[in-house]
C-alpha cells in the first residue's frame, strides 16, 4: 500500500492532536488506541491499494474532531476519577472533558466554575481579612446596591457591611457553596454515567 | 440552580422529547447489544464491526463513537483485544467476547427478546385502527 507524504502528514497530524487528547490515560492504552485510529483511518481510505487525498478527507471528517473524539474517551474515566475523590479539582477536570461532549456537559462546567471561584472568593476574602483589615463585602455607594468582595476599598462613598463578621461567614458561604456546587455536580455526573452504562443485569 | 442543571443533564439522557429523538435514543440504547451480537462466535476488527452493524441493521453508527464505545467494553470486562498482522501491510485489532461477554449478551438478548414480545402485544390494536 502507498501513502502520498501530504496523505501521510495529514494522518499524522490527526492522530498526533488525538494523543495530545488523550492526557490522562494509561501510555499503553493511549498508543493502543492511536494504532487502531491509524489502521481504520488507513484501511478506508486505501483505494485500489493506494490512499487518495478525496477518501483521506472524507475518512477523517467521518470521523469527526480528534479533540472531541478523544474526550469520548477519556470523559468516562475522568468522570469516574471525580465520584470517587469529590475533590472540587478533580470534579472540573472531568466536567472539563464533559464539557466538550454535550451541552449538559456545559452547562454543569459552567455552574461548577462560577460556583467555585464564589466559593473560593468567599473563603480566601475570609482567611485574608486577619492580615488585610481591607478586605470585606464592600458596598459601593450611598445610592448604589452593588457589592464588592475583595481586597479593595470604596472609602468614603461606599462602606464595609460585614467587618470581623467576615471571617466566620466567609468561611460558612465560602465552604457551603463549594460544598453544593460539588453535590450537584456529582449528582449530574452520576446522572449521566448511568445513562451511557449497559444495563447488564436485566430483570429475569 | 441545582434543579435546573440536574434537569439539563436528564432532559439530554432521558427523555425521549420528539419522536425522531425517541427514536435516535433508542438505536443508540441498541448500540451495545449489537455490537456483542456482531461479535458472538467471531473476531472481528473495528471497520468489520462498523460494516457489519452497518449492513446488518438499521442502526445509527457513528464511527467517532463506536471505537470509544468498543473500548468500553473491554475496560467492562465484556471483550477482549489482539493484534493481528494483516496482507494489508497494517496490523489489525481483532475484537472478541469474553465468557462475561457471551453471558452478557445472552442476558440483553432474552430481556431484549421479552420485551419487545410484550411491548408487540401492546401495539396490536393501533395496528388494527386506520
Amino acid at each position: 500500500m502507498t501513502i502520498a507524504s501530504d496523505s501521510q502528514r495529514k494522518i499524522d497530524t490527526y492522530l498526533r492532536r488525538l494523543r495530545q487528547g488523550l492526557r490522562g490515560v494509561r501510555e499503553e492504552d493511549a498508543r493502543d488506541i492511536v494504532e487502531e485510529l491509524r489502521s481504520h483511518i488507513v484501511e478506508k481510505a486505501a483505494a485500489g491499494g493506494e490512499v487518495t487525498t478525496e477518501r483521506l478527507e472524507s475518512v477523517l471528517t467521518v470521523l469527526g474532531s480528534p479533540e472531541v473524539l478523544a474526550s469520548q474517551y477519556v470523559t468516562d474515566d475522568l468522570l469516574a476519577q471525580a465520584e470517587s475523590s469529590r475533590a472540587p479539582w478533580m470534579i472540573l477536570r472531568g466536567v472539563f472533558h464533559w464539557a466538550m461532549l454535550s451541552v449538559s456537559g456545559c452547562l454543569v462546567c459552567l455552574v461548577c466554575t462560577v460556583g467555585y471561584m464564589l466559593g473560593g472568593a468567599f473563603f480566601l476574602a475570609a482567611l485574608i481579612k486577619p492580615f488585610n483589615p481591607k478586605v470585606g463585602l464592600w458596598k459601593i455607594g450611598p445610592d448604589n446596591y452593588s457589592l464588592a468582595l475583595g481586597m479593595t476599598d470604596f472609602r468614603p462613598q461606599g462602606h464595609e457591611l460585614l467587618g470581623w463578621l467576615l471571617i466566620p461567614i466567609g468561611l460558612c458561604v465560602g465552604g457551603g457553596t463549594v460544598l453544593l456546587t460539588s453535590y450537584v455536580a456529582l449528582g449530574s455526573i452520576r446522572k449521566f454515567r448511568q445513562s451511557r452504562k449497559l444495563r447488564l443485569n436485566p430483570r429475569s | 440552580m441545582y434543579y435546573i442543571v440536574y434537569g439539563m443533564a436528564q432532559d439530554e439522557s432521558d427523555e425521549p422529547g420528539s419522536p425522531e429523538k425517541w427514536e435516535v435514543q433508542l438505536r443508540k440504547g441498541s448500540l451495545e447489544l449489537a455490537i456483542l451480537a456482531s461479535l458472538w462466535g467471531q473476531k472481528l476488527y473495528g471497520l468489520e464491526i462498523l460494516r457489519q452493524l452497518e449492513n446488518g441493521s438499521d442502526l445509527i453508527v457513528s464511527e467517532g463513537t463506536v471505537y470509544p464505545l468498543l473500548s468500553r467494553l473491554k475496560a467492562l470486562g465484556l471483550l477482549r483485544s489482539e493484534w493481528v498482522e494483516s496482507d494489508a501491510g497494517h496490523p489489525r485489532k481483532y475484537y472478541s467476547l469474553t465468557p462475561l461477554g457471551k453471558q452478557r449478551a445472552s442476558d440483553m438478548a432474552r430481556s431484549w427478546t421479552r420485551f419487545s414480545a410484550s411491548l408487540n402485544s401492546l401495539l396490536v390494536p393501533l395496528g388494527k385502527e386506520k
